[in-house]
């Protein structure tokens, strides 16, 4: 039995009253008109409330909730969307495989760091002492790009707090077998560095979406926690070229770059310094530099 | 790190992927997911933390699939589990006393959202909505915005059905008041600049 006040109010306007109810609380707002303002406050307030949230549902869903919503089932669907083919470019023969390639270790990162952010830092100043922002196109690839990092560093979180849950080829003992299964349901052959020599064991891969196309993450596992796991996510763009970037969003450190049609991110916990160091060993490996 | 990434756990996501009606519950599932972010921005106060809760709500929605019983609602099941991730990660924040740092991080990321929603009067009301308390908050989304009926909330977030309607009377009378009190303090603001 509701007696009359607020919650008989409230009900009234849910419909949530059975019929006796229902009359009794028309009786009382027909006779009683500050209870009729009452219930006009109320009614008011709940439409401000359903309008508040009501633009949300025409929103873009961020592709990074799709991908989790398919899990691992993801794979058949992306696989067969129209994607762009992006050939990746094989290493020039007798190309030099750079000296800090095998000769750094974790100990000289940091040293690395410095060297590296000093490019970095240069990169970024000429970005801001460059053109403004032009038009419209520039504003549609920021927020292409954005979009992107969110995904990317989605991504990471959403394997790291699965563990193996999500990994759609676990490398077991073989990479490269796991990598030839998964690049079959991407557009392109993606291939793993090897990151041994930062203590880095590749894990497995699974396929992702990166704008609007099928994309790898390479998941890496150490037992070192101020390095791993990390993530590196490879995809097809039609954005131009970037150098080396770093980014931070919701707690991960990103650093993406582009090169001749790829989209690249490195994605973890650990310091800026290492991912400087990983991804520039990650980018002369796959010839993305 | 290496007992995360447990190799044991590997077969079953194997047998996982093998099922057929995978596809399905995932259509189900991205369906659902504008609703879902819907639901957990009225929970979480901003469009990063709720996409979060709607990413963490689907991973956990695949691994307990069977748990969810045909011929019941969907959306509910879902909301619940929504609902039950938010109220944890609530818990754990108040653990390590983490508010004031989030708050923080995430007002800058969602300040494009935020202009936008302040020229269109939104944002008023979903403040209101965020000083509401976690309970209030939950029933004032699944009956008002989602439009659950109160015995449909009441199984999603566990209790009586009178005692989502009290929350929701309390829920929608605190919000007239601050929404008032805010017209009030405005109409002053206005007066005193003329």
């Amino acid at each position: 039995m509701i007696k009359h006040g607020d919650e008989a109010l409230v009900a009234y306007l849910d419909g949530e009253l059975d019929e006796s109810e229902c009359e009794r609380v028309a009786a009382w707002l027909a006779a009683d008109p500050a209870a009729r303002d009452r219930m006009a406050a109320l009614a008011q307030v709940t439409e401000w409330v359903r309008g508040a949230y009501a633009d949300i549902l025409d929103e873009p869903v961020p592709e990074r909730l799709i991908a989790a919503a398919r899990g691992a089932a993801s794979s058949d669907r992306a696989a067969t969307q129209d994607a762009e083919i992006v050939v990746l470019r094989p290493r020039a023969a007798g190309a030099p495989m750079p000296l800090r390639r095998w000769g750094i270790g974790i100990a000289a990162a940091a040293a690395l760091f410095g060297l590296l952010l000093g490019g970095g830092g240069t990169y970024l100043g000429l970005r801001l002492l460059g053109p403004g922002p032009a038009g419209a196109e520039q504003q549609v690839a920021a927020q292409a790009n954005d979009i992107w990092l969110d995904n990317a560093a989605g991504y990471y979180k959403l394997t790291v707090s699965a563990d193996d849950m999500l990994i759609d080829v676990p490398a077991a003992n073989d990479a490269n077998a796991a990598l030839q299964k998964i690049s079959q349901r991407l557009p392109q052959q993606v291939r793993a560095p090897d990151l041994k020599p930062w203590g880095l064991t590749f894990r497995g891969a699974r396929l992702v979406v990166a704008e609007g196309r099928p994309a790898a993450e390479l998941v890496y596992v150490t037992d070192n926690k101020a390095i791993g796991p990390l993530s590196l996510v490879i995809g097809a763009t039609k954005l131009a070229d970037i150098s080396p970037t770093i980014d931070h969003r919701d707690g991960v450190n990103l650093l993406y770059w582009r090169h001749h049609g790829r989209a690249y991110a490195l994605v973890g916990r650990a310091d800026v310094g290492y991912l400087w160091g990983i991804a520039n060993d990650i980018a002369w490996q796959l010839d993305a530099i | 790190m290496s007992s995360h990434w447990n190799e044991a756990q590997a077969p079953s996501d194997a047998a996982r992927r093998a099922d057929p009606t995978n596809g399905e519950f995932a259509d189900r599932l991205i369906a659902m997911l504008p609703r879902l972010r819907r639901f957990a921005r009225g929970l979480a106060g901003t469009a990063t933390e709720a996409d979060d809760l709607v990413q963490a709500a689907c991973e956990r929605a695949l691994t307990r699939r069977h748990q969810f019983q045909e011929g019941t609602r969907f959306d509910s099941w879902l909301f619940r589990i929504v609902q039950t991730i938010w109220i944890d990660q609530l818990r754990a924040r108040r653990v390590r006393k983490e508010d004031a740092e989030v708050g923080d991080e995430h007002l800058g990321s969602d300040a494009p959202v935020r202009r936008i929603e302040a020229r269109l009067g939104l944002a008023e009301v979903r403040r209101a909505i965020e000083r509401l308390s976690p309970d209030q908050r939950t029933v004032l989304m699944l009956v008002t915005v989602e439009g659950l009926s109160y015995r449909e909330a009441a199984a999603v977030v566990g209790v009586p059905v009178g005692t989502v309607m009290s929350r929701l009377a309390r829920a929608r009378i605190a919000l007239q008041q601050s929404l008032a009190a805010g017209a009030a303090r405005r109409s002053t603001t206005d007066d005193q600049a003329r």
